[in-house]
């Protein structure tokens, strides 16, 4: 695990590079260019406010709000997991020509939309702004809870972009789990919604569903995140990030004979 | 051996045939496995061996050349030694920085410009953003690229893109330079750019491991060479001690194949009514013919000759018809057609068979494959037998070059 990091840290140049070149090259040759960062989630927003907030009327207030205090973290780690998936498979040309640490590729992929995040911030703190709610000293908590779910979306991404490389099933089997993974996150929702007997277990067995709550509480109720379900998503997720580390180790010698 | 830079031992690669024989591999399959405990399957026959048990070593500061055809494993050692693969069995050694020209322009992304690639691929090819930085003028005058630089890649024209691809690579400034035959990117006035950017290379004694076609580079440029075939070790050294034994080769399985064809030609031949004719290679009336072409050395049949040694031409000549005053013709030519010796026999005498021959007592060309051309004709508009291109020899000289070896001497008198 140390190895591959301190790998990272010595490519940090390309890492940021390639992550600076995604940014540019995400939006290059549209209209609006740059101005798709926020377009994307506001436009993402209004169908979902269209239909949890008007058509199937629900009672959260400042509903659209919410939404998005949850649906940006959420896009940030749905968005590298898919992208990530084949963010190796499909290097053929870099991995078969040239040393280099195969991690920065998947990692590439998870800067490249944090930093779309917190691009994104400023619109959902404006957009709170309008309906009255400021950010207040909660915000304190929100660079952790941003490193734990760094970790856990590092990990995750880690693991199906190694795996891929063999199982290229993996790509299309994880757009499907992402999808009801979404679901059983409370974005659209309040985890109170949650039968009483599930959310015990709900809470447990989805580290993302106490990364959403800790934003949520900290942009939009103003309250600190749960410190003891937070230490036990940020301990699961170094320890995944070890195991993503060793399974990613174990299987780069056969990316350039695989792709 | 502190003063090797590189250096194999025992090396051996085999890659996994697996897609034969329902081999895929499946997330369910894995699993079962998986569940089963069992070992993955390491039969030998599903595997292809690219190199065998090869050991060698590249001295520091010396340019070492590879040589071997098609699929024989230089490629498989390139990417064993850059590190992109890792071998099955036997060790590796690098002691230096690497900068590889596998590929050219490794991460290039169409949509920037050459200025924004360079960068990126610079830092690809192990190069800090100062580096780059500090050198980035001098890539963008080596690539010639003008104000092309900053425009996107992908309205580069492909030699543009390999001249800007070489000119990163070449300025990485690495220990070892690991070049697989890109010499011949862009025009000839950058083909000599690139030559002499190497030969800077290695006057800075640098160490460059080149993989190669043009024996002739080679021989020139290297000061090591080893030649692989089927992914052995065939013969490493002195480069033209190398190059000959791989000329000798790859002339004798020319020989073989050329030899083989021409006798798939001949089946069918019927004497008496002549070999059907074969556009280009062999034409006439087949009123006469000639059969049992050898070419012989002075102990038999031979393919390949030294320039000094004697060259005989031998066939047998019968007639079927009425001919008029028969004559042989023998052209011996280059392969790019240049014929260099032409001689046409008497007329050759009445009867219905007969053995010709001609000798060279000394045959007297330099280096390279030839052909012995003949026309057996008569006073006719129409020749009865011509063949061209049928027989082959080849000529493997151990000093100098040229078409011509005429006997010369060498003398230097103080004065």
């Amino acid at each position: 695990m140390i190895r591959s990091f301190r790998e990272l840290w010595q490519y940090r140049a390309l890492l940021w590079n390639l992550t600076e070149r995604e940014l540019k090259a995400r939006y290059r040759g549209s209209g609006l260019g740059f101005l798709w960062t926020f377009v994307n989630p506001l436009l993402l927003m209004a169908v979902y406010g269209l239909v949890f907030g008007i058509i199937q009327r629900s009672n959260i207030p400042h509903y659209t709000y919410f939404i998005f205090v949850g649906l940006l973290p959420w896009l940030w780690f749905s968005t590298s997991v898919q992208t990530g998936a084949s963010a190796i498979s499909d290097r053929r040309d870099l991995l078969t020509k040239v040393r280099f640490p195969a991690q920065v590729l998947p990692t590439t992929v998870v800067a490249t939309n944090l930093v779309n995040y917190l691009l994104s911030l400023p619109l959902m703190v404006g957009l709170g702004g309008l309906v009255g709610i400021w950010p207040d000293v909660h915000a304190l908590a929100f660079p952790l809870v941003l490193a734990v779910q760094l970790v856990f979306t590092l990990a995750v991404t880690l693991i199906v972009s190694a795996l891929n490389v063999r199982f290229r099933d993996l790509q299309h089997i994880v757009a499907n789990v992402m999808t009801l993974w979404f679901f059983v996150t409370p974005v659209l929702y309040i985890p109170n919604a949650v039968p009483e007997v599930y959310r015990r277990l709900y809470l447990i067995a989805n580290p993302m569903a106490v990364i959403i709550t800790s934003y949520q509480g900290i942009f939009y109720e103003h309250r600190w995140p749960h410190p003891r379900g937070l230490a036990i998503v940020a301990l699961g997720s170094v320890l995944l990030l070890a195991i993503a580390a060793r399974v990613f180790e174990s299987r780069r010698e056969e990316f350039a004979e695989l792709i | 051996m502190g003063d090797d830079i590189i250096v194999l031992r025992g090396v051996s690669k085999s890659f996994r045939k697996s897609t034969i024989r329902r081999e895929h591999t499946t997330l369910k399959t894995e699993l079962v496995r998986w569940l089963k405990r069992q070992k993955r399957p390491e039969l030998p026959s599903t595997s292809i061996q690219a190199l065998k048990d090869v050991s060698l070593s590249v001295p520091r500061g010396k340019t070492f050349g590879l040589v071997g055809r098609n699929g024989s494993g230089k490629s498989t050692l390139l990417k064993l030694v850059t590190g992109i693969y890792a071998p099955t069995a036997g060790r590796v050694e690098v002691h230096g920085r690497i900068s590889a020209l596998l590929e050219l322009g490794a991460g290039f992304h169409p949509d920037f410009s050459g200025r924004e690639n360079i960068l990126v691929n610079g830092i690809i090819l192990g190069m800090s953003r100062r580096e780059i930085r500090d050198r980035m003028e001098a890539i963008i005058d080596f690539s010639e690229l003008g104000d092309f630089i900053d425009e996107p890649v992908r309205t580069y024209s492909s030699g543009m893109f390999a001249r800007l691809a070489f000119a990163v690579a070449t300025h990485v400034d690495p220990e070892i330079l690991i070049i697989d035959e890109i010499l011949s990117v862009g025009d000839e006035h950058f083909n000599r750019k690139s030559t002499a950017k190497m030969e800077e290379f290695r006057r800075a004694e640098k160490t460059t491991l080149l993989v190669t076609h043009d024996l002739a580079t080679l021989q020139r440029r290297c000061d090591v060479a080893a030649w692989l075939d089927a992914g052995v070790l065939q013969a490493s050294g002195d480069p033209t001690q190398v190059v000959a034994a791989y000329r000798a080769a790859v002339a004798e399985s020319e020989m073989a194949a050329v030899e083989q064809h021409v006798a798939r030609e001949r089946a069918p031949v019927q004497p008496r009514s002549g070999p059907p004719a074969e556009p280009g290679r062999r034409w006439g009336s087949f009123e006469a013919e000639l059969s049992e072409v050898q070419i012989r050395g002075a102990d038999g049949p031979q393919h390949v000759f030294s320039p000094d040694g004697v060259f005989r031409v031998q066939a047998r000549y019968a007639r079927y018809g009425t001919v008029a005053r028969p004559r042989v013709e023998v052209t011996i030519r280059t392969e790019g057609n240049g014929a260099l010796v032409w001689s046409g026999s008497e007329e050759l005498p009445g009867g219905d068979q007969s053995v010709v021959r001609l000798e060279l007592p000394r045959l007297g060309l330099g280096d390279g494959n030839y052909w012995v051309d003949f026309t057996l004709s008569g006073e006719g508009p129409e020749p009865y037998d011509v063949q061209r291109g049928l027989h082959g020899f080849a000529v493997r000289s151990e000093s100098g070059g040229g078409l011509l070896a005429p006997v010369h001497r060498w003398s230097v008198e103080p004065g």
